[in-house]
């Protein structure tokens, strides 16, 4: 790397070349660093704009997609997220002004605070994430739990679950146990297995069932004034986390796939800001750098922006 | 540089409009040329490409023609004159931009009806045939006697399509797999087939005959002969084609095709 | 202004990089100029294997399942003869290395490198280390590639175009294991590469023109690939997007294009929800943008070559700009003429298409304003003005070839045919190429400081001319008949078996075609080392680039270039010599004075 340097850098040292500085007449009153950081935000826009696109066709194409209940998804938690995410465009701002300022400790720290709230986000995201891979929500076929509707290849499938032998042996623990050692919860739910265990085992299964085997499953909570909004959490495989029994949700797979592609992008958009940021924090923060951390923050702003549009998309309709 | 030399090359670039026509005028004589067509709105199609290709044959013999003669013109052999310093023409530009644009609007709007025709105006009756396209065969599928789609009684073939002559017939288009086209060169029609979606075909075939069925979209390594035969005739003979068909198909029962339903989930 | 140092005053041999290493010198080297040159290279060598990949596909078409000869033997074919599949995965490769190793990289790789500083004045690109990294991308999209023929199930067989669902599910395609991955992997490549060189363009050319070089002082190459490179930078995004989520039905078992219930190979398709017509929405989204990434740097550079050989200025420079402009920017609006019959929405069928029929008309004007250049010019038969005047020539052809497939009702009949493969291979080859071939003849001196030899360079013109058009004016009447395109065997058809005769003709032109290329070959490596020394200026061109020394050396100018006028004053009356160059002062005397100094 240093030898390239050397072989391209104007050497002025290495006077009788006859080498000129030459002088240009640009076009626009920006610096390069600043005019190749729009025009490379311009390719990354439309890169989202690509993914939006995609992501908006496919769901009205749809015919039916999940709420985001169904699929675990928590406004607050979301809205949190966004909030997170402006307050680091505001201090990485305030950073900027700092380094104009030349107050380098200052900036330094509202560096810092920029990383962590970054940080954050990826934060909450994994919890996010997590949350889904524990209801088996995954954007891939071998690992996703996900069917779209509760037919017999439904059945079959939780069936084909429960003959696990590793499931057989816990099956069988828990119908060992002693009522008085599970709580009254567990009891019950004990009682709903052992009714989805006969449904699927039953030759003669007709979709009404494994409608309801699902709904034991992995209940989705219903429209606001009916459903009493809530069942998630009361569900077989939440009662016992080991079970992991496939669960019924209309639209889900191609939901999983767009909401980890989304979010999956923007997530490395985020990873990379907070690489840069360490490399900046690794300079003296002071006016000399302030374009340096102008051109962060225009980036910045633009993973924030991106997730704007994401946050509502994905979260409220 | 040679005169000589100039020659020689404006003359090559003579060459061009000269064989290209030479080429579109002696091919029809060996036969490479559009298929027989024996459709209704063929006619239309045909005569559109007819129109294309004298217009723009016109504008291909008149620019190559230009390009000829100038060359020919301003070689630099021919002597001691200065170019002429010339920037460019306003009058020029409009006239050459405005002709164009007029003429290719025009044929913007002359074709829409035919593509409406095709592609737009379906016609209102149940499917004659259902065409599912798969690697690398066309099932097809034929109303039984209750004249539904769909019912045990249907009729199940394989690439051997028959129609009838001189009535609107519509073939409803399936995939089961993958992207096919479904290309019958002799009544010019194709469409892709597509998994997932059903699209309407309608044509009228006026002549009896037999012909192929060509699949015009990659579909694997046996795209190539993903070969049907369409056999065109009056409706009596088709009838009784049917009718023989389905006495074979009641002979042979039980009727294996279960596939086939599961794929179009209707 | 006053002190600029005339170029006739600087030391006229180029000066040689200082002691820095071999490695940083000639592999990773930020110059823009040897950069351009690797791009150069590697792209002709791409091009030469697919060539070979195109002859390979040829040999099939002409006898089908006879043995191949050479390809039968470097691939493990059995008993020399191609399996139908091996026959996809050709032009599948044919067409991606075609396409995204050679016409994009060397249009934009090797002369918009090589050309983009030396033509404003720049010393370098903007970024060079980007620049540096935009080569080194290229690579690993070429071993993508062409590992993926020695991989399990073989290299991408669904076509350049990958249309699922045969490229997405493994069980569809014979090449189901990892040639589909690598291709999309070898495209994210090619994409970052682009990528990292369209913004660097712009920077460039935005911030780092010579004083006096205002936009329209820019000579056509550079609006060119100044408009290619906004192109590059707004749609390749979408197909990399696009390539991922392919990636992700192939690798993760998404389904964004897979429709649900689709059974194949007998077995039901897990996944579905997804729509096969997206992608090609999203592919031609890029692709139809692409096309004109292809072709407009040609055109810029068949302008540039044009006026100098005619000694004359560009008719119509503005309206050249504007045309430019508007290709682009219809190019943008125009995709869904690539899918007439794909079953979208006929009535967005009817938009489509009257905005194809519309981008004709830049075209006109560009075309036109051609011949208006050439009209009453000095006309000087160089090699490089044949390969210029062909590129119009074969430029006509193929566009006029595009306006039957914009009309939607003929396009029913001709979509899918020979006919489409003989539409782009006049414009991409006869057009491209062409003018890519003729560029090489006019830029030689400069790039090497030698000019490639003449007499050759008119027998390999002549040559590749007549084998060109050949190979390729019969695909029109055979796609009249319907012959389908990506037919490894038609003549089991009773409306095609009869076509054989002319294919093998067609055939045996594109061996003529490629064989012509070793007299290219050789001239241009003869050249490199024995041919006659050039000047500065051997063509008494415009340009800025040929007041720099031949070769340039680092940071290109030797003086201060300052700019008094657009680059096409040839011939201007009043002005003894022929040309007056960008940088010439503008009164007459001391035009006199610099004619006199040469
Ligand atoms: C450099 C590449 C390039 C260029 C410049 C073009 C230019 C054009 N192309 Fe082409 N095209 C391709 C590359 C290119 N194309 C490729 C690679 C494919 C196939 C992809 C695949 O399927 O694999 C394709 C396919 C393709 C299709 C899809 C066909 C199908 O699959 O069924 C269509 C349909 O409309 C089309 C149209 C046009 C038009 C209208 C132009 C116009 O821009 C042309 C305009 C030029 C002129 C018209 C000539 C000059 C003008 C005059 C002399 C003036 C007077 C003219 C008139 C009044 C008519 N092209
Ligand atoms: C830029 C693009 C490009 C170029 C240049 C070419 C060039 C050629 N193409 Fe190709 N082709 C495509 C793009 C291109 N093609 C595309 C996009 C497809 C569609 C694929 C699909 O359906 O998916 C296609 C498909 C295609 C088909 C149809 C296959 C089918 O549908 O079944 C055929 C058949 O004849 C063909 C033939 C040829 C031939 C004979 C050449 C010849 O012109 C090749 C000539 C090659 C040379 C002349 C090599 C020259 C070498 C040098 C100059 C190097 C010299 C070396 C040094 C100095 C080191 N091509
Ligand atoms: Cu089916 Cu091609
Ligand atoms: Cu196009």
């Amino acid at each position: 790397m240093t030898a390239s340097t050397v072989s391209i850098h104007h050497d002025h040292g290495h006077g009788g070349h006859g080498h000129v500085h030459l002088q240009y007449q640009p076009g626009l009153p920006l610096t390069r660093g600043k005019l190749i950081m729009w025009l490379f935000l311009s390719t990354e826009i439309m890169f989202f704009a690509a993914l939006l696109g995609s992501y908006v066709v496919l769901r009205f194409g749809a015919a039916i997609w999940p709420k985001p209940h169904h699929v675990h998804l928590s406004e607050p938690i979301g809205a949190f997220n966004t909030f997170v995410l402006i307050c680091s465009s505001v201090t990485i701002v305030l950073a900027l002004e700092a380094a104009r300022a030349n107050k380098t400790g200052l900036a330094k720290a509202w560096m810092v605070l920029t990383l962590l709230l970054g940080a954050l986000f990826l934060g909450v995201k994994g919890y996010e994430y997590q949350a889904k891979f524990s209801h088996g929500i995954y954007p891939m076929t071998p690992r996703s739990l996900i069917h779209e509707r509760p037919d017999l290849y439904y059945g079959s499938a939780v069936r084909a679950r429960l003959g696990e032998p590793a499931i057989i042996d816990k099956l069988k623990e828990l119908d060992d146990t002693p009522a008085q050692n599970l709580s009254a919860a567990e009891v019950e739910a004990r009682d709903t297995l052992k009714k989805v265990r006969e449904a699927v085992a039953a030759p003669d299964q007709q979709a009404f069932d494994m409608a309801w085997v699902a709904d034991k499953v992995m209940p989705l909570p219903g429209e606001g004034a009916h459903g009493g909004g809530h069942g998630a959490g009361h569900g077989l495989n939440d009662a016992f986390p080991w079970l992991r029994l496939p669960i019924v949700i209309p639209g889900g797979n191609m939901w999983a796939s767009t909401y980890f592609l989304l979010t999956g992008f923007h997530a490395i958009h985020v990873l990379v800001g907070l690489i840069v940021f360490v490399v900046l924090l690794t300079f003296r923060l002071d006016r000399k750098r302030a374009g340096m951390i102008e051109n962060a923050g225009l980036y910045w702003h633009f993973v924030d922006l991106v997730w704007i549009f994401l946050f509502p998309l994905l979260y409220l309709f | 540089m040679s005169r000589l030399a100039g020659i020689f090359w404006a003359l090559l670039f003579l060459a061009v409009p000269i064989l290209g026509v030479a080429t579109f005028a002696v091919a029809p004589g060996y036969g490479i040329w559009l298929p027989k067509d024996v459709s209704v709105h063929g006619a239309s199609i045909d005569s559109l490409f007819y129109f294309i290709l004298v217009l723009t044959g016109v504008v291909f013999v008149v620019t190559e023609g230009l390009l000829f003669w100038f060359l020919w013109k301003y070689d630099v052999a021919r002597g001691e004159r200065r170019a002429t310093y010339i920037q460019g023409s306003h009058t020029l530009e409009v006239v050459w931009t405005i002709i164009p644009a007029a003429t290719l609007l025009f044929i913007a709007i002359y074709q829409m009806n035919a593509w409406a025709d095709v592609k737009m105006r379906r016609p209102r009756m149940s499917p004659t045939v259902e065409v599912i396209a798969r690697q690398f065969e066309w099932r097809l599928r034929y109303p039984g006697r209750d004249g539904q789609l769909g019912t045990s009684d249907d009729l199940h073939l394989v690439n051997d399509l028959h129609l009838p002559t001189d009535e609107e017939v519509l073939v409803q288009l399936k995939s089961m797999d993958v992207l096919h086209s479904f290309f019958l060169p002799h009544v010019r029609i194709k469409q892709d087939a597509v998994p997932g979606m059903k699209i309407p075909v309608w044509f009228k075939a006026t002549e009896a005959g037999e012909f192929d069925i060509v699949c015009a979209e990659l579909c694997g390594w046996g795209h190539y002969k993903m070969k049907g035969r369409v056999t065109y005739e009056p409706r009596a003979a088709f009838d009784a084609w049917l009718e023989r068909k389905y006495a074979e198909q009641e002979a042979t029962q039980p009727q294996p095709e279960p596939t086939a339903d599961i794929a179009t989930n209707d | 202004m006053s002190t600029i140092v005339a170029p006739s005053h600087a030391p006229a041999a180029a000066h040689q990089p200082h002691a820095a290493g071999f490695l940083s010198t000639y592999v990773f080297s930020k110059d823009h100029k040897v950069i351009g040159l690797q791009f150069l290279f590697s792209t002709l060598l791409w091009f030469l294997i697919g060539g070979l990949l195109a002859l390979a596909v040829r040999w099939q078409i002409a006898w089908p399942w006879s043995d191949v000869p050479v390809v039968g033997k470097l691939f493990p074919l059995e008993g020399g003869q191609m399996p139908p599949e091996f026959y996809t995965m050709l032009f599948t490769m044919h067409a991606t290395v075609m396409i995204f190793l050679v016409i994009i990289p060397i249009l934009a790789g090797a002369f918009g490198n090589f050309l983009i500083p030396l033509m404003i004045g720049a010393d370098d690109m903007a970024f060079p280390t980007l620049n540096m990294l935009s080569y080194w991308f290229m690579w690993p999209a070429f071993i993508c590639f062409g590992a993926s023929f020695f991989v399990e199930g073989g290299a991408a067989a669904g076509g350049w175009t990958a249309y699922p669902t045969l490229s997405t599910n493994p069980a569809a395609a014979v090449s189901g294991g990892w040639g589909q991955t690598l291709w999309l992997l070898g495209l994210t490549f090619v994409g970052v590469s682009s990528m990292l060189g369209s913004v660097n363009y712009m920077t460039t050319i935005i911030l780092m023109r010579a004083p006096g070089m205002t936009m329209f002082r820019l000579p056509m190459t550079i609006w060119a690939m100044f408009i290619t490179a906004i192109l590059q930078a707004f749609a390749l995004p979408v197909l990399t997007a696009a390539g991922f989520m392919q990636l992700a039905d192939r690798v993760l078992g998404t389904g964004f294009f897979s429709p649900e219930g689709s059974i194949i190979n007998n077995t039901m398709n897990g996944v579905g929800g997804g729509q096969p017509l997206l992608w090609q929405h999203l592919f031609w989204f890029y692709s139809h943008p692409a096309v004109y990434i292809m072709i407009l740097p040609a055109m810029g550079m068949v302008s540039d070559i044009l006026t100098c050989f005619a000694r004359k200025p560009l008719f119509g420079y503005r309206p050249m700009v504007y045309s430019i402009a508007g290709i682009a920017g219809l190019g943008f609006i125009v995709w869904g003429h690539h899918m007439f019959m794909s079953g979208m929405n006929p009535a967005l069928g009817i938009t489509f298409m009257v905005a194809t029929m519309m981008i004709a008309l830049p075209s006109a004007v560009k075309t036109f304003n051609w011949l208006g250049t050439v009209w009453g010019g000095r006309v000087q038969f160089t090699t490089a003005m044949l390969f210029a005047l062909s590129f119009v020539s074969m430029f006509i052809i193929g566009g006029l070839s595009g306006i039957f497939m914009a009309a939607t009702p003929v396009d029913i009949f001709i979509h899918d045919t020979y006919f489409i493969v003989a539409h782009f291979h006049y414009v991409l080859f006869a057009g491209t190429a062409m003018g890519v071939f003729g560029a090489i003849y006019f830029w030689f001196p400069k790039m090497f400081g030698r000019t490639m030899n003449e007499s050759w360079g008119k027998v390999h013109f002549f040559l590749t001319f007549l084998f060109m058009n050949g190979t390729f004016f019969p695909m029109h009447i055979l796609g009249a008949v319907g012959f389908p395109r990506r037919y490894a065997d038609a003549y089991h058809y009773e409306t095609f078996h009869h076509l054989q005769p002319l294919n093998a003709f067609m055939t045996w032109c594109a061996i003529g075609m490629v064989a012509t290329q070793a007299i290219f070959a050789v001239n241009f490596f003869w050249s490199l080392f024995f041919g006659p020394k050039a000047g500065r200026n051997p063509w008494n061109a415009n340009g800025l680039e040929w007041t720099a020394p031949s070769p340039p050396g680092h940071g290109n100018f030797d003086y201060q270039p300052v700019v008094y006028r657009g680059p096409y004053e040839y011939s201007v009356p009043g002005v003894e010599k022929d040309h007056l160059m960008q940088t010439d002062p503008p009164n007459a005397a001391a035009a006199a004075a610099a004619l006199a100094a040469h």
